[in-house]
């Protein structure tokens, strides 16, 4: 299992590579399983093998992995590539109406499922037309779901195939690696499409970046869903390091997990170093096996950076940003505990500079580029720049803009972001919009406001972050209805089942009327204060 | 607090923010994590509320990963020897 040395390079080539380079060095530990290179090649090659015997030709490019933390659900993602389509990551702790939804509008006619996602399979498949092959490597006996969905094409473990001793059929660069669904703020989750083309320079920026080598250990704090995941695997497969996966016992005690597994490679959202600064596991020294300490997906206060410096003082701590449609990460900001404290702004790290061959632009409500050193919204373009949303031109048009005097097509951000003025280094000062970031997963507050407005059966529902974190974020949501005919505990427990659990609102609130600001529209700020005021 | 008292409260707490209803928490063996009843975004809170209970701070460094078990090792770590 090989590329021909003429191949193009795409997200599967590192591993690959380091298949051929150290097939004995592990490559994954999850479960309390290690798992060689050779090994895990040989579950995904028989995977894919599998895939290319029973999936008709035809139909999108895209493979589902449905599962969680599990050696079965890395050979998946793997598998996917292996056979030269692109994964579609499906995590079964998440509503199944709305799984069903995102595997629906992904066109996938293949599914992987491991253990986890197992149990959920039935309830996320009812009143699915189209015909699957779901395939369940960890199953012996699929004739409980056969007989239960017979429309679809069931296949356990004994019909597995061997993984293919020949060369991979070649994957198009402009092809789609992976498909993520992500908050949209009409109520329906929005699919970014990113080709090989635009993780590839990611990877390759920072493997040269990072130094990656064989020794390395990386962490895996995040789950598939959410792209930032993409650098726990793929940067550490490009050069034969080792993904340590958390258990989730472990996930409630990140230091032990740090410590156990010997990382040398940290990246998490600065909520997982505020969790640890809180619960005191960020003590002087307490971390020597680091040797970079990596946060994004949410804003980085100083004090958190500094604490986890002082914890991990051989490793050089470094801030990153980006949405995913420009590719898991796009700009970053080195850490100097001398000067940095300095350069924080409202206590928040900068998010410093572009990757190498990736442009930014500072832009006024017109698109025009504001002075340096001025406020405006964030636009990014390069190499990086994802393909947009499937099947959703109006969003992706609406999003992904040529600005007035340019050529290229720029990603408006919607952050809005104080640019480098040649003293100080860019940094985030929040968003144009509603969206808020929880634990560094996105969420549009609009989407959580159309399922409270759907189940309460009411004409206008608010949803704010609540409570405030000293990440400038929130930890959590509270909704307010006006009205409606259902107990607000009702309507909470049927807005939880449809949204993750990260996006379910902590509590409804009644209201009596919605109090209005100068503009006639509701002031999301003094719903706030109410809240502050109850405290 | 006696035995019984701290696992009913523990208890509560779970139920209350997984927003499950009591039968899902019907044995102290119950796998927490495993049935997603208790979370990694749970955990400040979760501490917190332990300490409040035990009325001192925990020792972060002295416990294990499993004690996040389910409620008999919850007790057994945090509890056992202080309840009356």
């Amino acid at each position: 299992m090989h590329e021909p040395a003429s191949a193009p390079r795409t997200l599967r080539s590192g591993f690959l590579r380091s298949l051929a380079a150290f097939p004995e060095r592990v490559a994954l530990e999850v479960d309390g399983e290690a798992l060689s290179y050779a090994e895990l090649g040989a579950r995904a090659g028989g995977v894919a093998e599998t895939l290319r015997r029973h999936v008709p030709a035809g139909g999108p490019r895209l493979t589902a992995v449905f599962g969680q933390r599990s050696s079965g659900v890395y050979a998946g993602v793997l598998a996917a590539l292996l056979r030269g389509d692109g994964y579609v990551p499906l995590n079964p702790a998440f509503p199944a109406e709305r799984t069903r939804a995102m595997l629906e509008r992904s066109g996938c006619r293949a599914v992987i499922v491991d253990e986890h996602g197992a149990k959920r399979l039935l309830e996320v498949l009812e009143g699915v037309e189209r015909k699957l092959v779901l395939l369940l490597p960890h199953e012996a006996d699929v004739s409980a779901f056969e007989a239960a969905l017979p429309r679809h094409a069931w296949l356990g473990r004994d019909a597995l195939e061997r993984p293919g001793a020949d060369a991979l059929e070649p994957v198009d660069p402009n092809g789609i690696a992976y498909l993520l669904f992500t908050s949209g703020s009409t109520g329906i989750p929005k699919g970014v499409m990113v080709a090989h083309r635009n993780v590839v320079p990611f990877i390759d920026a920072m493997v040269a970046r990072y130094a990656i080598s064989e020794r390395d250990r990386f962490s895996q704090t995040f789950d598939l869903t959410f792209d930032l995941s993409v650098f726990d695997l793929f940067v550490a497969w490009e050069r034969g390091a080792r993904v340590c996966v958390p258990t989730q016992a472990q996930k409630m005690l990140p230091q032990k997990y740090v410590t156990q597994s010997e990382l040398t490679v940290w990246f998490s959202v600065p909520s997982t170093g505020a969790l640890m600064n809180r619960l005191r596991m960020l003590k002087p020294g307490q971390y020597p096996s680091l040797r970079w300490s990596l946060f994004c997906g949410e804003a980085l206060p100083g004090e958190i950076a500094a604490a986890w410096a002082a914890a991990a003082p051989g490793s050089t701590l470094e801030n990153l940003y980006g949405p995913t449609e420009l590719t898991i990460a796009c700009t970053l900001y080195r850490w100097d505990p001398e000067r940095s404290p300095a350069e924080c702004e409202q206590g928040v790290v900068p998010i410093g500079e572009p990757y190498p061959d990736m442009r930014v632009l500072v832009a006024d409500e017109a698109l025009r580029e504001v002075p340096p050193g001025e406020v405006g919204e964030l636009l990014m373009t390069g190499p990086q720049l994802s393909l947009g949303y499937l099947d959703d031109p109006e969003k992706t048009a609406a999003a992904f803009v040529t600005p007035p005097g340019r050529s290229e097509v720029y990603y408006r951000t919607g952050d809005r972001v104080r640019s480098n003025d040649g003293r100080r280094p860019m940094v985030y000062l929040g968003r144009m919009d509603s969206q808020i970031k929880i634990q560094g997963y996105r969420v549009e507050l609009g989407e959580i406001e159309a399922a409270i407005r759907e189940e309460a059966g009411v004409d206008v529902a608010v949803a704010v972050g609540w409570p405030r974190n000293e990440l400038g974020g929130a930890d959590g949501v509270i909704g307010f209805v006006a009205g409606g005919a259902l107990a607000p505990e009702r309507v909470r427990e049927r807005v939880a089942a449809r949204l993750p659990a990260y996006m379910a609102p902590r509590e409804i609130r009644a209201v009596s009327e919605f109090p209005l600001n100068a503009n006639g529209k509701v002031d999301r700020k003094a719903l706030l204060a109410l809240l502050a005021g109850a405290k | 607090m006696s035995e019984t008292e701290i696992r009913e409260r523990l208890r509560g707490w779970i139920l209350e923010r997984s927003g499950a209803t009591g039968e899902r928490l019907a044995s102290d063996d119950l796998p927490i994590l495993e049935e997603g009843l208790l979370s990694s975004l749970d955990i400040v809170e979760f501490i917190l509320f332990i300490e409040s209970l035990r009325g001192e701070e925990v020792d972060i460094e002295a416990i294990e990963p499993e004690v996040f078990t389910n409620v008999n090792t919850l007790y057994k770590a945090f509890f056992a020897g202080v309840a009356h």
